[in-house]
């Protein structure tokens, strides 16, 4: 086939081939696909926990609709079980100090991490992409007002942050992702104000201004693309912490309130029980959170070490 | 005196060297069956195009070829002893010892943390084992030896302290400590200056005679080639095509792609009024897919069956001359027509000068320099400015070129930057169509913006790599509204077909192009609103000859349909004196000299402009040029000399009484010196004149 009818080819992938492009490039590191892996089993039993993904009116959380549990084999908030129960046939993982079954509450608690976690990075990256932007392109006075605010919340340890906020807001799901986000964006800000100021250099740049561009259309047309790639390998670094982080708020008991099968609100009520004989709250939902962590750190590193090979 | 040449033994012989890389689609082949020999006291001068392997050869012959090259075939033999396959042990005893090399930008080359002395006596003591009071000693008398000055205090200096120039002469210095039999320079003045360049080119020729190593250079540049050379190899691809003394290839060359390459040179008796510049069409093929048979094939125009089958040898034409052509005893270049489609007509000047559509009026654009003292944080420091343009006045004839040369630092850049708003005004003005342009182009009206474009120097960020080529050119056509909605579509493929590249370059993107046709991309872009006006600023710099030449004349034909004024910025005089009607050139944010371009390159001259011309390396061994070389290096901006500023390095202030006493104290006036050409210099117009030409063609 000739040079050009290839490279025609070539140009006209639709969105499927890019997205396939980019999973080929996963598939080529042995290392991400072992943390894609993990979390994929856990998207698996998040999504398919119970019925919910078949009736939208699960999704907009009805009071009359009762699910069936599908993976989760019992359902969350109820006692089916004896008390305190060690792993057996019945109860794979055990069961809690109400009876409930810790393996449906692992599955339904998946649910609660794998959606507040990329929630929470995705409202980062946008807050914090559009200071480090404005920051980066603007400069002068806006760059060092914007730079010091993002310094002066860096210098707070996150802990204390989180602690600050939830105590000032209540513990709910919302103020978890507001935590969060209020921690993670002045990170990626100042990523994205040093790929800004990079390339704000460059010559296409250049051209744009010379047509007389808006700037927001510089910085978001321009500029933003041309950023992705470490911002996103940033992010799915920052999933990880971000799920560590939620099971942290969790474990300080302020996470979700209960009985919502938070893991890290699991391992912070299991953990009375442990020296009595019954650590398996405390293990299996410590367990769940580091596995997922895990997973999602081998994924970037994965990615990361691809992309850099052949530089 | 030794005896030279062919009587003793090569320093290196490379016989039949073939280089591959492993890449993660296998192995390609970068460099295929070369072979050539060095002698002592003979220097080797490798030309080709980017791309075609000559610093891979390079590296080959020291086996530096990073972690995936290797050398597939062929042996490299150095003063009889094989380089292949020895330990990088015994490597590393000979490099920096017996073979030394000189990279091309010198910065990178020096240790940024270490003293310049420190790294020099490393040489000797690491090598030699000579103790460090004598290798000092020896550092001291090397620097004298290629002319730096108080060579005992650079010693004691970091790298960023010297200038480029200077820092080059501390590699080359570091390179003979040892006395290597072999000297490998691999671009070494490209990063430099002209008339830095023609020093260190002096100093090169100097060394050649005082050392006797052998030199293997490497240039991409045919002037520097013929300049500092004995024998010139010719390499496209991969492969040596041509091997021959240095007046042979110029004056006969036998293989069709040097033909070519010597066509395609802008040389400074040629304009775009009496010879059209023919590129050679075609693209270098990828070392992954190279032709089947003689790797030259589908660019020549001589291709016949024979030559897409077999693969031509390296054949002895007469004496020392090579060539890898089949029919290299049958092809005359002197009968050589170009084909039909590279048929280009010549432009015919104009009648009377035209008015001037952009008018620059001691424009100003200053720099606020911040003093790092400890008054200055608190904004008592005392205001000092970089100048970087400093009263300049220019006028652009409407549909002509204007050309602006000078080195870098002289404000060229800036000045254009200015033009078109990407700067801000400090004083002056700049008329445009009538309209005082004062504000930046984020302020100013979108009619204005549109007729006032600009074409960028680097091809590869002159576009987003994000977008398609087809998108980024749409972007200006909807901004500026040049056609309706449903007509951007056709209108852009127009646009890419009179920029030569075909409608399926709509949906690539940038990394899919070569460099020069991510510029030709960017030409389109710049011409999609039909400017009035289109500032280049160096737009060929970037790209190799062949290359140039192509997107000169693309320039020059869409001037020539649309009526386009241009100011054309470069560094290359010869590039500069093709081009443009007039031009101007500028020395440290000032103009010293403007007026039509052929006044410009005749006596009267401005000193300048004369030892720019004296610098300029000319393709053509057989030309006399004056040799008149600059001492020092150009002065800061922040504190420029007082009256003219070129008097701390005029080589012709003893023109004037007192040695030039005048040219401290007093700005120069403009000398008119006839036919419409205007100097900036205190020297009268009449002394000036009786100069020789700078360049002439030698006597047949």
């Amino acid at each position: 086939m000739t040079a050009t009818a290839l490279a025609q080819r070539a140009a006209r992938r639709s969105a499927w081939q890019r997205v396939a492009g980019g999973l080929a490039i996963l598939r080529r590191s042995r290392v991400a696909m072992v943390g894609a892996a993990l979390v994929l089993f856990w998207v698996v039993v998040a999504v398919f926990a119970d019925d919910c993904i078949l009736s939208p009116a699960c999704w907009t959380g009805s009071p009359e609709y009762t699910s069936t549990p599908w993976l989760a084999v019992y359902p969350y908030d109820q006692g089916t079980g004896a008390v305190l129960g060690p792993p057996s046939a019945d109860h794979w993982l055990g069961t809690d100090r109400s009876g409930r079954d810790l393996w449906a509450r692992l599955a339904y608690g998946a649910r609660i991490i794998l959606t507040l976690a990329p929630l929470s990075v995705g409202l980062a990256v946008l807050v914090g992409g559009v200071l480090g932007l404005m920051a980066g392109y603007f400069g002068g006075v806006l760059d060092e007002v914007i730079s010091r605010i993002l310094d002066a919340v860096i210098a707070f340890p996150q802990i204390i942050l989180y602690l600050i906020i939830i105590a000032a807001l209540g513990a709910s799901a919302a103020n978890v992702v507001l935590a969060i986000t209020v921690a993670g964006a002045p990170g990626i800000a100042r990523l994205v104000r040093s790929l800004t100021l990079d390339i704000k250099t460059r010559d296409y740049v250049a051209a744009a201004q010379t047509r007389g561009e808006s700037p927001w259309y510089i910085m978001l047309v321009e500029i933003l693309p041309n950023a992705s790639g470490p911002i996103m390998i940033d992010a799915m670094l920052r999933m990880g912490y971000a799920v560590f982080a939620i099971g942290t708020l969790g474990f300080l008991g302020l996470g979700l309130p209960p009985p919502s099968p938070d893991w890290g609100s699991m391992v912070n009520l299991g953990r009375r029980f442990i020296a009595a004989g019954h650590p398996w709250d405390a293990l299996w939902a410590s367990m769940a959170t580091a596995s997922l962590v895990v997973g999602l750190n081998l994924m970037a590193d994965g990615l990361n070490e691809e992309l850099q090979r052949y530089r | 005196m030794q005896p030279t040449g062919k009587m003793t033994q090569p320093v290196v012989k490379v016989q039949n060297v073939s280089i591959a890389y492993e890449t993660r689609g296998g192995d390609i082949t970068a460099v295929r069956d070369v072979s050539f020999q060095i002698h002592r006291g003979e220097t080797l001068g490798l030309v080709g195009e980017s791309g075609c392997g000559k610093s891979t050869i390079a590296y080959g012959l020291v086996n530096y070829l990073g972690r995936n090259g290797k050398i597939t075939k062929g042996d490299v033999l150095f003063q009889g002893q094989s380089l292949v396959g020895q330990s990088p042990e015994d490597l590393r005893k000979l490099r920096g010892d017996q073979i030394a090399m000189v990279y091309q930008d010198p910065m990178t080359s020096l240790n940024p943390v270490l003293r310049i002395g420190e790294q020099m006596v490393e040489v000797l003591t690491v090598h030699r084992g000579v103790s460090e009071d004598k290798a000092r000693a020896r550092c001291i008398e090397m620097l004298g030896r290629v002319y730096m000055p108080d060579p005992a205090k650079v010693l004691d200096r970091f790298p960023h302290q010297i200038s480029g120039g200077q820092q080059q002469r501390v590699v080359i210095a570091m390179a003979l400590l040892n006395d290597p039999a072999l000297l490998i320079m691999d671009e070494p003045t490209t990063a430099l200056d002209v008339t830095v360049e023609a020093a260190v080119l002096d100093l090169v020729a100097d060394l050649r005679r005082d050392f006797d190593t052998a030199i293997l250079f490497i240039s991409h540049n045919m002037g520097v080639i013929a300049r500092v050379s004995n024998r010139v190899g010719v390499m496209y691809a991969g492969e040596l095509v041509e091997l021959a003394s240095v007046r042979e290839i110029f004056a006969r060359p036998r293989h069709p792609y040097t033909q070519g390459l010597i066509r395609c040179l802008p040389n400074l008796a040629r304009n775009k009024y009496n010879s059209p510049l023919y590129p050679i069409r075609g693209r270098v093929p990828s070392p992954a897919h190279l032709p089947p048979g003689c790797v030259f094939e589908p660019r020549c125009d001589y291709a016949r069956d024979r030559c897409r089958q077999t693969r031509p040898a390296l054949e002895r034409l007469e004496g020392e001359h090579f060539s890898r052509c089949l029919f290299s005893n049958e092809i005359d270049p002197a009968q050589w027509q170009p084909p039909p489609e590279l048929s280009l007509e010549l432009a015919t000047p104009p009648a009377e000068k035209p008015d001037p559509i952009l008018k620059v009026s001691g424009l100003k654009t200053y720099y606020p320099h911040t003093d790092s003292s400890a008054l200055s944080l608190i904004g008592l420091g005392k205001k000092e400015y970089v100048k970087a343009v400093d009263d300049v006045s220019l006028e652009a004839p409407r549909g002509l070129t204007l050309g602006v040369v000078g080195e870098s630092g002289c404000g060229k850049s800036t000045l254009i930057k200015t033009i078109i708003g990407l700067e801000d005004i400090t004083g002056g003005k700049v008329e445009f169509l009538g309209f005082d342009v004062k504000r930046t182009v984020a302020r100013r009206d979108l009619d204005l913006i549109r007729e006032l474009q600009m074409v960028f120097q680097n091809p590869d960020a002159t576009m987003n790599p994000t977008y398609s080529v087809g998108q980024q050119i749409e972007r200006p056509l909807r901004r500026f509204k040049v056609v309706p909605r449903d007509e951007v579509r056709a209108e852009v493929i127009r646009l890419l077909r009179a920029v030569k590249l075909d409608e399926h370059y709509y949906d690539r993107l940038p990394r899919q192009l070569s460099g020069g046709e991510k510029q030709r991309v960017g030409i389109a872009r710049a011409f999609a609103g039909r400017p009035d006006v289109v500032l280049c600023d160096e737009p060929v710099s970037a790209l190799d000859v062949s290359v140039q030449a192509a997107v000169l004349n693309l320039l020059l034909e869409i001037q020539r349909e649309q009526n386009t004024t241009l100011i054309f910025i470069a560094h290359d005089l010869s590039v500069v004196r093709y081009f443009s009607d007039y031009i101007a050139v500028m020395y440290l944010g000032q103009v010293v000299d403007h007026g039509p371009a052929a006044a410009i390159y005749q006596p009267p001259y401005h000193p300048y402009t004369e030892s720019l011309l004296a610098a300029v390396p000319v393709p053509d061994p057989t030309v006399e040029q004056e040799h008149i070389r600059l001492e020092g290096s150009v002065p800061s901006p922040l504190h420029p000399p007082s009256g003219c500023r070129f008097h701390t390095r005029c080589p012709r202030r003893g023109m004037l009484p007192d040695g030039g006493k005048l040219c401290e104290e007093e700005a120069p006036p403009w000398r008119d010196a006839g036919g419409g050409q205007h100097i900036y210099c205190h020297i009268p117009v009449e002394q000036l004149a009786a100069l020789e030409p700078v360049i002439q063609a030698a006597e047949a």
